[in-house]
């Protein structure tokens, strides 16, 4: 980690806990941690580990395709680990490092864009190459791929780690917006959503949320009643907790300008549930009814009509069907209607799909996904190709905490293959949701495959805490900045 | 002991199974009995534990399907423990057999956004995968 940036950050910390007259010793000793554990555990961590490390003469030509966090800190790992490592990243945005998790306080006027934008070439691990462009056909069968101004790149090992595209296109109504995104064109995305709806899932986008959200407070503040509409897709997404961080955060401006009561804030989830763990789905409905929120289940945004304001979803439910003598039980027959809403302030996850390059190639699943094995995160046809982070089919995948177990997971098992060892390391499927309940409380959902909690502190994960609040917003991101960047964390 | 059983048979032409509208029991010695007791409640260690018997293909092939080389079936019921599920299941089909496939086959992560059709086909999928396994084949 750059300590500098620990020192800068511990000490806003420290200046924002003397404001509530408390010092960093009592903060953690309430969270019953030592106080060296929490924010500065990482970094002795990394030192032990570091001893650890034998560097690997395994030899051979990487090419890791994304380099967002996923690619780039693998890419640092694998410096560390190989004794003579070529390793290229194809990537071509600048700012392809920016801080993901960042942009729900972003949306809420917590943070904003600077405290997110990283550039790409100030991450890069020194030996690795960088190829500014995107890839855009892949040749598995031969080990080369091709970049989009015609240069063919062949490698030994590959490593996908796009990440994944949002698709605003497929709802009637936003095509513009969505055509606005494939072209890259942030400008034309936020001019074609309006004033009226918004996504946290880019950056830009989520500095609009935070405008378009402190107009509509202002609405019901000045007595107007005033709805707030917020989706989940039918797809996958990344960071699965925002859709609903972003109503609570907004919930909290309400709350804190005074005019909560006149907003109504509905939650439209496409799936059947608040949270795939039934603890944290429990926890979640309470706080829902604490905070006076609605919710309907099985909701999929399928249309917006701006100019009417009005949001319509694909309404699922399930009836009792005919008998089945084979079965002996009766079928379950699955229907549907479009229901129209209405709404003042619109916030839209939008589906999410796997780059177009990939789900068009050998390498891609029938849904576009990197197939991989789940726990080896080696390819499930391609032995010499691994996926990490949001494009690779792994359950639950799609954070950056799972991030921070799969790139160490993929680094072993790359090595143990070029060295033509079995592949003995395995992804668990831990993921990390720090569930923003308010401006001040964060519940820290911590689960992997076996679909319970598994907390990482000695505390009741279903209580919103201050303390996983500090850490949300001042310890994560130095981790990963300089922690998981480095390869180190 | 005494254990009673059904069969499916395979067609492999029309890759569909086709009940075995008879019911056929079978005697157990002690130490089978005392398998059969340790494995009654897990019920593809039961499957596998009987698909890989000497004694139950030996009865098959002498009482059940006389000279049907090469016949191909599976076990649809032991002592009351169904199978059937495995052989029959559609999209639709009631939600404790979608519930079951979807533990069986670690479908749980996506249950929070995944439609039923989705998980439903994802299951079909993994079915054509362990039907091959359930499948007996007579020599």
């Amino acid at each position: 980690m750059d300590n500098k940036y620990i020192e800068k950050m511990l000490s806003k910390m420290d200046e924002d806990l003397s404001k509530q007259g408390m010092s960093r010793r009592e903060v953690m000793k309430l969270a019953g941690l030592s106080s060296a554990g929490l924010f500065m555990g990482a970094t002795s961590a990394n030192a032990a580990e570091e001893e650890k490390i034998v560097k690997s003469n395994a030899k051979g030509k990487i090419v890791i395709v994304g380099g967002g966090l996923a690619g780039m800190s693998t890419a640092a790992r694998l410096i560390l680990n190989l004794d003579s490592p070529d390793i290229t990243v194809i990537e071509p945005e600048e700012l392809s490092v920016s801080y993901q998790p960042g942009q729900t306080l972003i949306g809420a006027g917590i943070w904003d864009e600077d405290d997110i934008a990283y550039k790409r070439d100030d991450f890069v691990p020194d030996g690795v190459k960088v190829i500014k462009e995107r890839a855009i056909l892949f040749n598995p069968q031969e080990n080369k791929l091709t970049t989009e101004k015609g240069q063919v790149v062949s490698y030994d090992y590959l490593i996908l780690a796009t990440g994944l595209q949002l698709d605003f296109e497929r709802i009637k109504g936003l095509e513009e917006a969505g055509r606005a995104y494939s072209a890259g064109d942030n400008t034309k995305l936020l001019k074609a959503l309006g004033d009226n709806i918004c996504s946290v899932y880019t950056a830009e986008g989520a500095t609009k949320t935070w405008e378009i959200m402190q107009k509509h407070i202002a609405q019901a503040k000045s007595g107007k009643k005033t709805k707030f509409v917020f989706t989940h897709p039918s797809t996958p997404v990344k960071c699965g907790g925002a859709p609903k961080k972003i109503m609570y955060l907004a919930n909290a401006r309400l709350k804190e300008a005074g005019a909560r009561e006149n907003a109504e804030l509905t939650f439209y989830p496409n799936g059947g549930a608040m949270f795939g763990v039934p603890e944290y789905h429990d926890a979640i409905l309470e706080q829902f009814k604490r905070e006076d929120f609605k919710w309907h289940y099985r909701h999929n945004l399928v249309e917006v009509d701006k100019e009417k304001k009005i949001a319509v979803f694909d309404s699922k439910w399930q009836e009792k069907g005919p008998w089945d003598p084979v079965m002996k039980d009766f079928e379950v027959i699955p229907k549907h209607e479009k229901i129209r809403v209405p709404y003042d302030f619109l916030h839209i996850t939008p589906a999410q799909l796997a780059p177009r390059e990939i789900g068009e190639s050998d390498l891609g699943s029938a849904k576009g996904w990197v197939p991989v094995n789940k726990e080896t995160l080696q390819h499930i046809r391609y032995e010499n190709v691994f996926s990490i982070g949001d494009v690779a089919q792994v359950p639950m995948g799609k954070t950056g905490g799972s991030v921070r177990k799969q790139y160490k997971v993929l680094v072993d098992n790359l090595i143990a293959l070029m060295n033509g060892k079995t592949l003995e390391a395995k992804y668990a499927g831990y993921t990390v949701c720090p569930l923003i309940t308010d401006i001040g409380t964060v519940m820290l959902a911590e689960f992997d495959w076996t679909v319970k909690p598994t907390p990482s502190f000695p505390l009741d994960p279903t209580v919103e805490r201050w303390v996983f609040w500090l850490m949300k917003v001042y310890a994560l991101k130095p981790m990963t900045m300089y922690g998981m960047l480095s390869g180190r964390a | 002991m005494q254990i009673k059983f059904e069969l499916v048979t395979y067609n492999e032409e029309l890759d569909r199974f086709e009940l075995d509208e008879n019911s056929y029991q079978i005697e157990l010695d002690d130490e089978d009995a005392e398998t059969y007791e340790l494995l009654k409640s897990s019920d593809l260690h039961l499957y596998n534990w009987l698909k890989e018997s000497d004694f139950f293909l030996k009865y098959i092939k002498e009482e059940v399907y006389q000279d049907s080389e090469n016949k191909k079936f599976a076990i649809s019921d032991i002592n009351g423990v169904s199978f059937i599920r495995f052989y029959f299941f559609k999209v639709t089909s009631g939600d404790s057999h979608y519930e079951y496939f979807k533990k069986l086959f670690n479908i749980h992560a996506e249950s929070d956004w995944q439609d039923r059709e989705d998980i439903g086909e994802e299951i079909l999928q993994c079915l054509s995968t362990k039907r091959k396994e359930l499948i007996l084949e007579l020599c």
